[in-house]
């Protein structure tokens, strides 16, 4: 009887932990520096009702992510690879000259917050981004699949520190609560437009979608497990949330409840130390550090997973350094010029940041004008093809992310 | 001079320049030689002009390769699809058809241009019999009364299934994605080979001629990368739920080895129709190379019967670790549909499969009783030996069924043919049991050089033998 029971609850858990990663991580690297930042930000401009975005966008999340995982394991190929075979060279090319430029902004974004939290904690910039970039890099390259999902997963544990940062502060749950589920009429104002549609833009990106099938293309996961990674992908996204709420908490609480004003997301960290104590803003920094990192190594392997699967460079992290050094080469370049970027004077920093998380914005709904497309085709999908009330839904999100996307261009122009 | 507009090399003025290169594909130094000349040494399979004698084997992939495209380009006619592609299709009377959208070819050595698909008004996919076809080159022409068909069985798509797709380079022994694909104009339209460079790239965007304009102003010489339509083997061997039947030639030269790595990055649809073109022997020699997780995926997905002539075929051990794996009922009923012999060596092997060195013992061993003459022995070898995959050494037993000994094979071949086995077989080889750690397994594998060592209970009774190479592939892990 134990043993049916066992078998029953146990065996399925087993199979789910084993299957865990990919979507898991891929969420989690949503909230990378730039995301980090975006969302200080947000707590500190809008109070708790910047969690109003949450509950919809865990789920707009959840279903893209759960697109990705389903057309990774059903066809085992990347979205690079399918765009390619689908759509010839021509719109591969495109397609992938809008990805690198997006993922270069957003690596410059993350090693900026890696400079932000040098400063935070007080250690000399240059030496520590140097060290952080070696460091990324043996991760990439020294570790096989298992192992390196191992390390992205223990990287996760890094993000309880907002959590702390946010009990430090001493919210007000209720107040919380109420801003997460009852809409305000703060809603329509200019403010939480632009900025939940860049609470948007930094959780669901363009990378994000590549990424999730790329890695579970390298994981191999078998059809047989599709049930689980579909699963992965709804609790990477409610769990990505989770913190995001708790890093929206931890600013609101101290910041906007108390009027600070920020000048930038970057003084995050420095600003709640007066409210939350030292500890909790060491925490904010290192979590900020662990972020970074997060979005550095993802964003930099999803360039290059997208190298290799559009025009034929073998990219897997189960192939030795030797062989594979068109991929991993691209790796180190783009980390090497983005944190030459960071560094020197010439380029507004700031212009870069906005540049890209516009084209970012932009780029969304072509992505997911093409995923669509792969999602409901019969001949690549077989019976995994998306069922009629589910297309109707992801349509929805897509329009909804799209319109979402391209106001956030205009106003940003115009206002 | 020749003059070329399509040739493997970039052409600058007149001539074609050259280097060697590796794996099948060449260049010449042309400057000054006739055409006589020029056949002459590709002929003679020389790799380069200033190389006396290369002939290797890649040289006659080379040779090959460098036939087509050097006879064509006296005649002028290497098409290019990135070229033909969307290029306007009148008829006879120049009615205005369509546009090009696709070719059609006969997936076999020959790999024929059967038929073309015209993105008509009415129909995105007219498809029209290439006898139908005029003229190609400019502009496409139709006869008047042209006939529209449907494909046959084993035929494809060029934009659909070879273009833009991974095949694999068979010379190169990887996988390589298709940028173009380089169609041959005599005698008969067909598929000359594929083109995976930077060349075929810039193709598509028009860029080919600007940049190697370019690359010339420093010295860089642009060269296509082409692959021979012998030299790979594409993978996508399905039209939606149509399965191709095919010569299987080039994919069986693959060893299975190489063959599982490649299909291990492609999807299960490849590997099952792969799989299912082979023979069952060959298929079998696939599977054992295949990673677990696909052995299994091939059999979770394939009806039982199909599945358990596969698995017939299988190595035991590969086919104990898939059973294993598989959920309860699939394995029982696979189990039960196997042939005798495979079912129960397998059997025998689950039911040991929880020792250390349980896991890597085979039961394909050979026993004889001690008083056989080394003519029974190589009677039986020769009537069973197809069965087993290795036989390095035979074993002897007493009447009450225990080791006594054992000898190789060269010394049952050397031995006069009425030996009995007690006067030249080894009475004093080394045993392991069950329980032996693969450790000193090891150690007496290397200390008495012997490839393999039988596994005996405590009766010593022989259960199974040990090879030295799983012993080796299971310490490397």
């Amino acid at each position: 009887m134990i043993k049916a029971f066992v078998n029953r609850w146990f065996r399925p858990l087993f199979i789910f932990l084993a299957v865990l990663g990919p979507s898991v991580i891929g969420t989690m690297a949503g909230n990378d520096g730039a995301g980090v930042i975006t969302y200080s930000f947000a707590g500190a401009k809008l109070g708790y009702i910047a969690l109003l975005t949450l509950p919809l966008l865990t789920i707009f999340y959840a279903v893209t992510q759960e697109i990705g995982s389903r057309i990774a394991i059903v066809t085992g190929k990347g979205l690079g690879d399918i765009i390619r075979e689908r759509f010839g060279i021509r719109v591969a090319f495109f397609v992938f000259a809008a990805l690198i430029i997006a993922n270069f902004g957003t690596i410059v974004t993350n090693v900026a917050a890696l400079k932000t939290a040098s400063v935070m904690l007080g250690i000399p910039s240059i030496p520590f981004i140097v060290a952080t970039i070696i460091f990324c890099f043996l991760l990439i390259t020294r570790t096989e699949y298992e192992k390196s999902q191992k390390i992205f997963l223990t990287g996760m544990v890094f993000y309880f520190a907002y959590v702390f940062s946010a009990f430090k502060g001493n919210p007000n749950w209720g107040d919380a609560l109420k801003g997460m589920f009852i809409p305000d009429e703060k809603m329509f104002t200019k403010d939480f437009l632009l900025i939940s549609i860049a609470i948007l833009g930094t959780t669901i990106t363009p990378w994000g979608q590549f990424f999730v099938q790329s890695y579970m293309k390298d994981k191999k996961v078998p059809i047989g497990r599709l049930k689980y990674a579909q699963l992965e992908a709804y609790i990477g996204a409610f769990l990505s949330n989770f913190f995001t709420f708790f890093i929206i908490v931890a600013t609101a609480a101290t910041l906007y409840v108390h009027k600070i004003s920020l000048t930038s997301g970057e003084s995050a960290a420095t600003a709640i130390k007066p409210f939350a104590g030292d500890f909790a803003g060491v925490l904010f920094a290192v979590g900020l550090v662990n972020a970074a990192i997060i979005g550095i190594v993802i964003v930099s392997l999803t360039s290059a997973y997208a190298f290799s699967e559009f025009f034929g460079f073998a990219g897997s992290l189960d192939n030795p350094y030797k062989k594979e050094k068109a991929f991993y080469l691209n790796f180190l370049i783009s980390m090497i010029l983005a944190a030459i970027l960071v560094f020197t004077p010439w380029f507004s920093l700031f212009r870069i940041v906005i540049f890209t998380q516009s084209l970012n914005g932009v780029l969304l709904p072509i992505f997911f004008y093409y995923l669509l497309k792969i999602v409901n085709d019969k001949e690549l999908m077989g019976p995994h093809i998306n069922g009629k009330k589910y297309n109707w839904f992801s349509i929805g999100c897509t329009i909804f992310i799209g319109l979402a996307a391209i106001s956030a261009m205009v106003i940003q122009f115009i206002g | 001079m020749i003059k070329t507009k399509y040739t493997l090399t970039s052409v600058e003025s007149n001539s074609i320049t050259s280097q060697t290169l590796p794996d099948g594909i060449a260049e010449f130094d042309s400057v000054g030689m006739n055409r006589i000349e020029l056949l002459t040494f590709v002929l003679s399979g020389r790799r380069s002009t200033t190389e006396p004698h290369a002939l290797t084997t890649k040289s006659h992939y080379i040779k090959f390769g460098c036939w087509i495209f050097l006879f064509c380009a006296y005649n002028g006619l290497m098409l290019y699809f990135s070229e033909l592609l969307n290029r306007k299709v009148f008829t006879e009377d120049n009615i205005f058809v369509g546009k090009l959208g696709d070719l059609v070819f006969k997936l076999s050595d020959s790999a024929e241009i059967t038929k073309v698909v015209v993105k008509a008004k009415l129909d995105p996919k007219t498809i029209v019999d290439i006898a139908d076809v005029v003229k190609l080159n400019g502009s496409i022409v139709l006869k008047k009364n042209y006939h529209t068909k449907t494909l046959e069985e084993n035929e494809l798509y060029v934009s659909k299934n070879l273009l833009d797709s991974q095949v694999i380079d068979i010379s190169g022994d990887k996988m390589v994605r298709v940028n173009d694909v380089a169609i041959q104009n005599q005698p008969i339209l067909y598929i000359a080979g594929v083109d995976i460079g930077l060349i075929g790239f810039l193709r598509w965007f028009g860029l080919e001629d600007l940049a190697n304009k370019l690359f010339n102003r420093f010295g860089i010489k642009l060269r296509s990368q082409f692959l021979s339509w012998v030299d790979i083997q594409t993978l996508e061997l399905s039209r939606g739920h149509v399965k191709i039947k095919t010569e299987q030639t080039k994919l069986q030269k693959i060893k299975p080895e190489d063959l599982a790595d490649y299909l291990e990055q492609t999807n299960m649809e490849n590997i099952g129709q792969v799989l299912r073109s082979f023979t069952l022997d060959h298929a079998g020699e696939v599977l054992n190379n295949l990673n677990l997780n696909y052995q299994v995926e091939f059999f979770k997905r394939n009806e039982l019967k199909e599945a358990a002539h596969f698995m017939s075929h299988m190595e035991p051990e590969e086919a104990a670790d898939v059973l294993v794996a598989l959920p309860k009922k699939k394995r029982e009923g696979l189990l039960e549909l196997l042939n005798e012999t495979a079912r129960n060596q397998i059997e025998h092997l689950l039911s040991i499969s929880v020792s250390p060195v349980g896991d890597i013992v085979s039961t394909e061993f050979l026993t004889f009783d001690s008083n056989v003459t080394a003519k029974e022995v190589l009677k039986t070898i020769k009537e069973l030996g197809s069965d087993y995959g290795e036989i390095h050494y035979v074993f002897f037993l007493n009447t009450d069924k225990q080791m006594v000994g054992g000898s190789s094979l060269r010394s049952v071949i050397i031995q006069q043919p009425d030996t009995p086995a007690f006067k030249f077989m080894r009475p004093q080889i080394e045993m392991v049991s069950l329980s032996t750690p693969v450790s000193v397994v090891w150690k007496k594998l290397l200390k008495y050089q012997y490839n393999v060592l039988p596994v005996v209970d405590k009766n010593r009774q022989m259960i199974g033998l040990v090879k030295i190479s799983d012993v080796g592939e299971l310490i490397n892990k």
